[in-house]
């Protein structure tokens, strides 16, 4: 399990043993991966985060524009695997969880479970605000070295 | 803003290629795809229709490597140019870090771009994010065409660069300022979080 956030790798760790759901991506509404459990390659999880959070905010229009209330939670039934899919709020922000589970669990336990690490989430999430002075001052030259070598330059 | 992994040392910044319909978001992105390393770029995503005009979005995420200690990575969007598309378009602008305004040279588009970065404001407004605000630059692509169908650097620049950002002649088909305008957004959006940055 990889996490962006200390805070959150408790309530997904629990949700993930007693749902037994084979693969879960947290995200924020703009498909940011905050968190993913059984997934490779980082840049697969972007794409998996990325379409996600598209299915989400294309399905929360429509509902928008038909005038009904915002969906709970989409779920897909494949022949040998389920994917559930849904934003909930937490204090600082607006986040979607994208579950894959297969014969060792089901529908009804991902929702079940799901209920509970959301509840649990809110409850752990901090208030304030992350620090945001990050890079040096002198960033430049390490990002123009790591663009020529990605172009061959 | 850009998402800051503080305990692995990660950030993760969201760059949408914006313009009108087929001034080359796309090719932008196809000809970065063919240029990057398999090691250091995921699969390129394009929810397209039947013939190939982009319906949602292009998708490609690519890592810059380590920048300032951080490895870095970029997640590259395309919008739909067409008109008709402007509810996806919106949805795919959400949470932007950063926006490469893709501007077609040709003089029978001018409105076409001018309407686009209309459309552009409005989706940011609409979204509480004053464009001002935002990390931007412009790209004229199709440079490389004869110049009685173009409009020059600088007209285009008188045109639609209002707020004189960076900006990049290009002939993405070729490559020619893909490279130049991916470094230019790279450096405003990394910039906000530089020690020092106003923006920071």
């Amino acid at each position: 399990m990889r996490v962006i956030e200390p805070w959150v790798a408790e309530p997904l760790h629990r949700f993930l043993s007693e749902s037994s759901a084979r693969l879960a991506l947290l995200m924020t509404a703009s498909g940011q991966v905050v968190a993913q459990h059984g997934f490779t390659r980082a840049l697969d999880v972007m794409t998996a985060s990325a379409l996600g959070a598209a299915i989400v905010a294309s399905t929360e229009e429509l509902a928008r524009q038909m005038g009904a209330g915002p969906f709970r939670a989409l779920s897909h039934q494949g022949r040998a695997q389920g994917l559930f899919l849904s934003a909930f709020t937490v204090p600082r922000a607006r986040w979607i969880v994208l579950v894959v589970y297969d014969s060792d669990s089901s529908l009804g336990l991902v929702q079940l479970f799901f209920d509970q690490l959301v509840r649990e989430l809110q409850a752990a999430a901090p208030e304030g605000e992350a620090p945001r002075d990050v890079l040096a001052a002198d960033f430049e030259s390490d990002l123009n070295a790591s663009l020529r070598s990605l172009f061959g330059r | 803003m850009p998402l800051v992994n503080f305990t692995t040392r990660e950030i993760t910044c969201k760059i949408v290629y914006y313009g009108p319909g087929r001034s080359g978001k796309t090719t932008n992105l196809q000809y970065i795809y063919g240029r990057v390393p398999e090691g250091r770029r995921g699969r390129m995503v394009s929810l397209a229709t039947q013939s190939d005009r982009t319906l949602f979005f292009d998708f490609l995420p690519i890592d810059l490597g380590s920048i300032s200690g951080f490895t870095t990575r970029f997640q590259l969007y395309t919008v739909p140019g067409q008109v008709y598309y402007n509810a996806t378009r919106k949805l795919v602008l959400q949470g932007a870090d950063g926006v490469v305004f893709v501007a077609d040279s040709q003089a029978r588009r001018y409105d076409d771009n001018l309407e686009s970065l209309q459309n552009l404001q409005e989706n940011l407004l609409a979204q509480g994010v004053d464009v001002r605000g935002l990390p931007l630059v412009y790209q004229y692509n199709k440079q490389d065409l004869p110049r009685d169908l173009i409009l020059s650097h600088v007209e285009l620049d008188d045109a639609l660069n209002f707020r004189s950002v960076k900006s990049f002649g290009a002939d993405c088909l070729h490559g020619h300022g893909v490279f130049e305008t991916l470094k230019g957004i790279s450096e405003l959006v990394l910039k906000r979080l530089a020690t020092g940055s106003p923006a920071a």
